[in-house]
């Protein structure tokens, strides 16, 4: 596990933020953030409500342009002009409200977007997407009644579930999660973070909102603070501690 | 309410004005079909014991394919049932178009099937018609108009005949029914449908010739057109400030006259007559109540019906029909509202109208 | 063995009950019909023919509409279209030929759905609203174009193609309506753009976020609308041999009454084009059942209105389940 602050030299970060800045009007929304991911690596971002943590997902995932600052994926200088693109660049992301269409069956909740075709008249594929749906959610051992079934018939879990099914599959470098055990019991948020921690050994790299300290310690490399659109510090798990974290998320020293 | 012409006049406006110009020397004194036909009079329409037999005998069936509801349609309609019933006809089918001359088209072609051998109908847009009733001449089957006939379409060959009102008839009466109500003298004000539509036009027309030939001592002092019922307030309005003295005013149908009511009514003025046609609730209960409303013309759209029905039927037995009927008007007064509303609509009056 | 069976069953629960309704309905009534009316040429095939036909220009309109409503979006517009399609292929084929005519209601149509998909999915303004006013604005247009006077059409070809013509003993608007409803089935099941038609009525923000262009569905589907619409008027003009300003005036409610009576939802997220067609054929089925029956135009009112309360009523408490 890579619990440095820097990753190996050798290959550059997945991803790289430098001054990156996100105003809204004439309101600082993010000031002059930078953080290096790497590959198999987990970085928790923690901070208060409007701290700028959404914010951050948003211009990552080509949700927002941001107004400065540079994005390098693997070491290249990118812009990503709407989610498409960032999706086709290897990043994922699992929403806080799961961006799942209740109405449509798991298989095609994992495949939106990416919708498999066959044949001269590019046809749905549909044997395709529910036999890759079910070795999907069997291999993240989530038990779901049918890839047929549709969302609304699931339980907060099993929906959860499907989004980061969905974002590990597609996910090629990054998967950004935000607050991805916030609406879960305990044996279902076991279960997630045990989801998470298999991305890692995927060698995958993961951007982890979270506002349960507890989680980001159990799973996080590195925690990086957020404070009013200002990064507080980047500290590697190992060397802090939870007293230190609370102290630098709400500024009272 | 909705006085029984005023939906026609809604109705036929695709059907008037193109066949309108043949049609508007009327002013000139009588009726004439949609397309210069001459007006016959419905009541000269008659059956023999024998041959209402041998239509009896026959078995015969009909189908009815009106163009939307309304009060004239259902009196038309009521007048074709009760005579078909007299003659032994059955009635299979009867629908609706609702002013929309596709569903008029599925009409006739869902009534085919029950292969009846009369079909009464009121076309909803000649011009598109002849499509509409095709499936019934290749059916061989009888096919009466009220009103108006498919372009194109043959008296005799393609279909029996039309039976309307007699418009000129139902101005004359409004123009004598005003007349009366004034005593014969007076200055009086002229309201009338300012749209190239042959219902209203004819109507107003001979309303006009019948004051300017008939009553000398009566002058139309005030002229306005209206094309939109609203606009009858302003108007009245105008004429009121103009001439004070106005004992009466013709209205060119009951809707916009019960904007001229409301307007004279507010006005406090219980002096000015009105005189309008096509029956209307309110109408009728102001002349009750010996209000300003002298007289209300209406048409025996009953009688259109059993007309049609009638002239249908004797087509069975291959008589010489002539191509247009036109039935009577009458003016309704205080004194004749009973039986001038059951002439016309073949129905009693409203209650409020005879105090029940 | 018992995995196997409870895994067809969760396949069947998954199945939603509503999309049947509409075939049962289909069937009882037709063998209702069939029954009652067993004497009065009903049950004959120029009379089955006949209601194929009548509902053709429904059925199409009826296509457009499941995409627009199963993207979460509505046409009020769709029974102006008809007119003004009509009239511009009437009023073009008479100088130009019906190619050009038939081509001209078309393109009419697309260009007021694309009016409409526009200001929807780029100026963000509702379709309900937006639909509502180009409904109201074209109908005074179809009125001022020919001054309210109708166009008749004497072209043979034309009248034969898109109204009474046959191709191998079978009616044109029959394979017009086969040929439309395949497309239409194929498109909204079988492609990823019908895919991404259901997921922004289902939810938008979603189907953003997975990066589906949600603005430019949005538009296609308006404009499709207007396709279909554009169509309906040209098969009514050829069915009438001519067109007038009033055609598809009264057809919007029958078009949204058929399309929900097949299983598609008013908010969005699902629908049916093989339910749109039945619900057609349904409507089409009553009009002309009640008719023979020789019910008077109140009783046929009432009768019609009950019977699509009921399957509404019925689809509806399904869906909710």
């Amino acid at each position: 596990m890579s619990s440095d602050t820097e990753g190996p030299a050798t290959t550059p970060p997945v991803l790289s933020l430098r001054g990156i800045r996100k105003l809204f009007g004439g309101v600082v929304a993010l000031a002059d953030f930078s953080l290096d991911l790497h590959a198999g690596e987990i970085v928790a971002l923690v901070g208060d409500n409007g701290a700028g943590k959404s914010t951050l997902v948003k211009i990552i995932s080509g949700v927002y342009p941001p107004s400065a600052g540079q994005m390098l994926i693997d070491g290249q200088d990118t812009r990503f002009a709407d989610p498409s693109q960032a999706q086709a660049s290897g990043i994922q992301v699992v929403f806080q409200d799961l961006a799942l269409a209740e109405r449509q069956p798991v298989y095609m909740n994992l495949f939106l977007g990416r919708e498999a075709v066959t044949g001269p008249w590019r046809r749905l594929d549909r044997r395709r997407m529910i036999r890759e749906s079910e070795a999907l959610i069997q291999g993240l051992d989530i038990r779901i009644p049918s890839a047929r079934a549709t969302i609304r018939e699931l339980s907060g879990g099993q929906r959860q579930g499907v989004a980061i099914a969905r974002a590990t599959h597609f996910a090629a470098k990054l998967v950004l999660m935000d607050e991805p055990t916030a609406a879960l019991g305990v044996a279902e948020t076991m279960k997630v973070e045990s989801i998470i921690r298999s991305l890692r050994e995927r060698h995958l790299a993961v951007l982890l909102i979270s506002h349960s300290l507890d989680q980001v310690f159990r799973l996080a490399d590195r925690i990086c603070v957020l404070r009013r659109g200002v990064q507080v510090d980047v500290r590697p798990t190992s060397r802090t501690s939870s007293n230190e974290i609370v102290a630098m998320i709400t500024g009272v020293a | 309410m909705t006085s029984p012409a005023t939906a026609r006049v809604v109705a036929s406006i695709a059907l008037l004005t193109a066949i309108l110009l043949p049609a508007m020397p009327s002013h000139a004194g009588t009726t004439t079909g949609p397309h210069g036909e001459q007006a016959v009079p419905a009541a000269s329409l008659t059956l023999t014991p024998e041959e209402e037999a041998q239509i009896r005998a026959g078995k015969h069936t009909a189908a009815l394919a009106w163009h939307t509801p309304s009060d004239y349609t259902a009196a038309v309609d009521r007048g074709a049932h009760d005579e078909f019933a007299r003659l032994g006809i059955e009635v299979v089918a009867v629908t609706d178009a609702g002013f929309d001359a596709a569903k008029q088209k599925s009409d006739v072609e869902t009534i085919m099937a029950k292969r009846p051998s009369i079909l009464l109908s009121l076309p909803v847009d000649p011009d598109t018609a002849p499509e509409v009733y095709k499936p019934a001449l290749e059916a061989g089957t009888k096919v009466a108009f009220v009103d108006n006939a498919p372009t194109g379409f043959v008296q005799g060959t393609d279909y029996v005949t039309i039976v309307s009102d007699d418009l000129f008839q139902m101005g004359e009466k409004a123009a004598d029914a005003m007349a009366n109500a004034i005593g014969g003298k007076g200055e009086i004000g002229y309201l009338f449908h300012d749209a190239n539509f042959y219902v209203t036009n004819q109507r107003d027309g001979a309303f006009k010739a019948t004051i300017e030939a008939k009553y000398p001592d009566i002058k139309i002092v005030a002229e306005q057109g209206l094309a939109d019922p609203a606009h009858a307030e302003e108007i009245i309005h105008a004429f009121m400030t103009k001439h004070p003295d106005l004992a009466a005013v013709y209205v060119t149908w009951a809707e916009p006259a019960e904007f001229v009511l409301a307007a004279l009514r507010n006005g406090g003025n219980s002096e000015t007559k009105i005189v309008t046609l096509d029956l209307s609730e309110p109408l009728a209960l102001d002349m009750v109540q010996g209000g300003n409303v002298a007289a209300i013309v209406a048409d025996e759209a009953y009688a259109i019906g059993a007309t049609l029905a009638r002239a249908a039927a004797a087509s069975l037995l291959d008589k010489t029909l002539e191509p247009f009927y036109a039935v009577n008007a009458l003016a309704v007064t205080k004194d004749t509202i009973k039986e001038g509303w059951f002439q016309s609509l073949h129905r009693d009056p409203p209650a409020t109208l005879t105090g029940g | 063995m018992a995995g196997r069976l409870a895994s067809q069953l969760s396949a069947v629960r998954a199945v939603d009950p509503s999309r049947y309704v509409v075939y049962v309905g289909f069937v009882l009534i037709l063998v209702g019909f069939s029954i009652a009316l067993k004497d009065d040429g009903f049950l004959t095939v120029r009379n089955l023919l006949n209601i194929v036909q009548q509902t053709t220009p429904i059925t199409v309109m009826a296509i457009g509409m499941v995409f627009v409503l199963t993207a979460g979006e509505i046409d009020l517009s769709i029974g102006s279209i008809v007119a003004i399609s009509a009239l511009l292929a009437a009023m073009v084929l008479r100088q130009y030929g019906w190619p050009l005519g038939a081509a001209a209601g078309l393109a009419a149509g697309v260009a007021i759905g694309a009016i409409n998909g526009g200001l929807v999915a780029y100026l963000r303004l509702p379709s309900f609203l937006v639909t509502l006013a180009t409904m109201g604005l074209l109908a005074g247009v179809a009125r001022w174009l020919t001054d309210l006077q109708s166009v008749p059409i004497t072209n043979d070809l034309f009248n034969a193609l898109f109204g009474a013509g046959k191709l191998f003993g079978v009616p044109s608007l029959v394979l017009w309506t086969l040929a439309t409803v395949a497309l239409g089935h194929f498109v909204f099941q079988e492609t990823r753009y019908g895919a991404h038609v259901h997921a922004i009525g289902d939810s938008a923000p979603s189907a953003r976020a997975v990066g589906i262009k949600v603005d430019r569905v949005r538009f296609s589907v308006m404009a499709l609308s207007g396709l279909c619409a554009g169509l309906a008027g040209i098969l009514y003009a050829g069915r009438l041999h001519g067109a007038r300003y009033t055609l598809g005036e009264t057809d919007l409610l029958t078009v949204i009454a058929a399309v929900i009576v097949g299983g598609t939802r008013l908010n969005g997220g699902i629908g049916s084009v093989m339910g749109a067609l039945i619900g057609s054929l349904l409507m089409g089925l009553l009009n002309n059942g009640l008719i023979l029956m020789g019910l008077s135009v109140s009783e046929q009112l009432m009768v019609r209105g009950l019977i699509i309360l009921a399957a509404i009523t019925l689809t509806l408490r399904e869906t909710a389940r």
